[in-house]
């Protein structure tokens, strides 16, 4: 039971972290910046709901206003940062560097309005508990994989079948290619980042609903789904959702043998094993 | 004169972390936000073989830190760095993360959140050393000493090759120059200077716990580099310290006490963006 138990667990922090890995890997494949501050956004997004709700906003409202204040967020680290930073032919690395910059700015400036402390969501609905027998999951975790599952078909169904989502993974393939056919790259990185943000909203909101606020927490989430990206092999949605759900529930069912604070530890062992076995992961668009 | 002294020795100490991160960072372009945890074991190493129950004395203790932080930073680049430089990313963050876990929750060899107390003074040649100036000394040495290899290497082939591989990485492979070797051992010289630096701290503080070498460390050590200048040995001397100079300018602002490390870290952020956007060399260093 307990095994079943710790599976779905597994399941639904897997869900939350595709979701985490799916809008990241949206950003890495087409404008190729490695973009640390993405957990820096995951985390406000949380806040910005909490402190919605903590002023009577309903909360829909405050989930909603949540992922438009991301997708501005992202869209001005875009344009405001890294088109800059382009502009000057800045090397990847001073990229890198700015984007961990933006990462410690967000975070602080969390740190510094909500305290570092950890901050649980005052919404009823939350507490309430669907049990099989002795297996409890709670509404938020319901919802988590109901809609991670909805923003994965979502980005899917966006990417394949819309005329921006066809842009986008041709400025993806090509950014040169598709600059001379007037794709205007640099318009659609501002569309993809803000995009992303918008996503990567929706965790960042329903996760912690269950397990609270910290303004330090998004580094890790953000670190594993990394990992499952580039497991899943880079540009590939489903591989790294896919990755995402494995790693997630792998790392539950080692709480079974070893305590759950070593699960970085499993994490990293994973990448480790892929970094030596299998370094273009394992659904790799061919080259 | 005693809070001079100890600036002195943490800035110097920092000199040493800001070589090894300019080594990786600057020089052979590899971004890394692990140095804090490569510190953190040299650290720990030295706390670990002074206090054992037969004291191994400071010297013997410092060259065994040393040895592991060079391991350690071999282990962890060898793999990623044979696929991809972003990936190396990732491995500098799960190596920071992981040490956090290690030095908070291995209780028994580390004191976990509460930290080591109780490191005695080091002792070099029979001699203790335990006034705050004979251990800025003994800081200043390791300063020379660091400041020293890393001229020395600059000036050899050696660092040649490591300026033509961040200027050229498929120039420097026609040529057949081994690329992963060089920046393998670029990063265990990085990982030898860090070591040095973990265990002067170890024994000059008599003190070590946890969030000395968090991610907000690494991401300081980053920022020492970005700000002195990345590439060149002024620039790894000024940046220590003038950002070990800031937490005091700091307290004379009037910040409440329970902000005041988010507002470092805080401005740690915005001056690596600020350097990035407009001054990319730092302030007496060479283009990043």
């Amino acid at each position: 039971m307990l095994l079943l138990q710790l599976l779905i667990n597994g399941i639904v922090t897997g869900c939350a972290l595709g979701v985490v890995a799916v809008s990241f890997s949206l950003i890495y494949a087409t404008t190729k910046i490695f973009h640390v501050a993405h957990a820096g956004v995951y985390t406000m997004a949380g806040y910005i709901a909490w402190w919605l709700v903590g002023r009577g906003a309903p909360d829909i409202v405050a989930l909603l206003a949540a992922i438009a204040a991301c997708a501005l967020l992202g869209a001005l680290i875009q344009g405001l940062l890294y088109a800059q930073l382009a502009k000057r032919r800045a090397t990847h690395l001073v990229v890198l560097i700015a984007s961990l910059g933006v990462l410690a700015v967000i975070q602080n400036i969390v740190a510094a309005v909500f305290t570092p402390n950890i901050l649980q969501f005052a919404v009823p609905w939350a507490e309430r508990v669907v049990s099989f027998e002795t297996i409890r999951i709670t509404y938020p975790q319901v919802l988590t994989i109901v809609v991670s599952l909805a923003a994965y078909g979502g980005v899917m169904w966006f990417a394949h079948y819309t005329i921006l989502g066809k842009r986008i993974r041709a400025v993806a393939s090509n950014p040169f290619l598709a600059g001379i056919t007037r794709l205007q790259p640099n318009t659609v990185y501002v569309y993809v980042v803000a995009i992303a943000s918008a996503i990567v909203a929706l965790p960042g909101v329903l996760v912690p609903l269950d397990l609270g606020l910290q303004p330090y927490g998004g580094i890790t989430p953000l670190l594993t789904a990394t990992i499952a990206m580039i497991a899943g092999g880079v540009g590939s949605i489903s591989g790294a959702f896919m990755l995402s759900v494995a790693i997630a529930v792998l790392q539950n069912l080692s709480l079974l043998v070893i305590p759950g604070e070593w699960s970085i530890g499993i994490t990293f062992f994973i990448f480790v094993i892929f970094m030596l076995f299998r370094p273009t992961g394992l659904f790799a668009a061919a080259r | 004169m005693d809070f001079l002294f100890s600036y002195l020795a943490l800035a110097a100490i920092y000199v040493m972390l800001g070589l090894s991160t300019n080594l990786l960072v600057g020089i052979v372009g590899i971004f890394s936000v692990s140095q804090a945890a490569v510190f953190g074991v040299g650290a720990y190493v030295v706390a670990h073989f002074l206090m054992a129950a037969e004291p191994l004395s400071f010297l013997p203790a410092l060259a065994i830190a040393m040895v592991c932080c060079v391991s350690l930073n071999i282990l962890v680049t060898l793999p990623s760095l044979r696929v991809s430089g972003d990936y190396f990313v990732v491995t500098s963050f799960g190596i920071q993360l992981l040490a956090t876990a290690v030095f908070t929750n291995w209780t028994a060899g580390t004191g976990g959140a509460n930290g080591l107390p109780g490191i005695p003074p080091p002792d070099v040649f029979g001699y203790e050393l335990s006034s705050t100036f004979q251990l800025m000394a003994l800081c200043l040495c390791g300063l020379l000493l660091a400041c020293g290899c890393f001229w020395l290497i600059m000036r050899a082939p050696f660092g040649r090759l490591l300026r033509a591989i961040r200027e050229d990485e498929l120039a420097v492979a026609a040529a057949g120059k081994n690329v992963l070797r060089a920046k393998v051992s670029a990063a265990a010289l990085a990982g030898a200077f860090a070591g040095m630096a973990g265990g002067m701290y170890a024994t000059f503080l008599s003190f070590i716990d946890p969030s000395s070498f968090d991610l907000d460390a690494s991401i300081l050590l980053l920022t020492m580099v970005v700000v002195g200048g990345a590439r060149t040995l002024a620039g790894s001397i000024v940046g220590p310290f003038l950002l070990l100079a800031m937490p005091q300018a700091l307290s004379m602002l009037d910040i409440p006490t329970t902000i005041a490390a988010a507002a470092r870290q805080l401005i740690y952020g915005v001056l690596l963006i600020t350097f990035m956007l407009f001054r990319p060399q730092g302030l007496l260093g060479e283009r990043l």
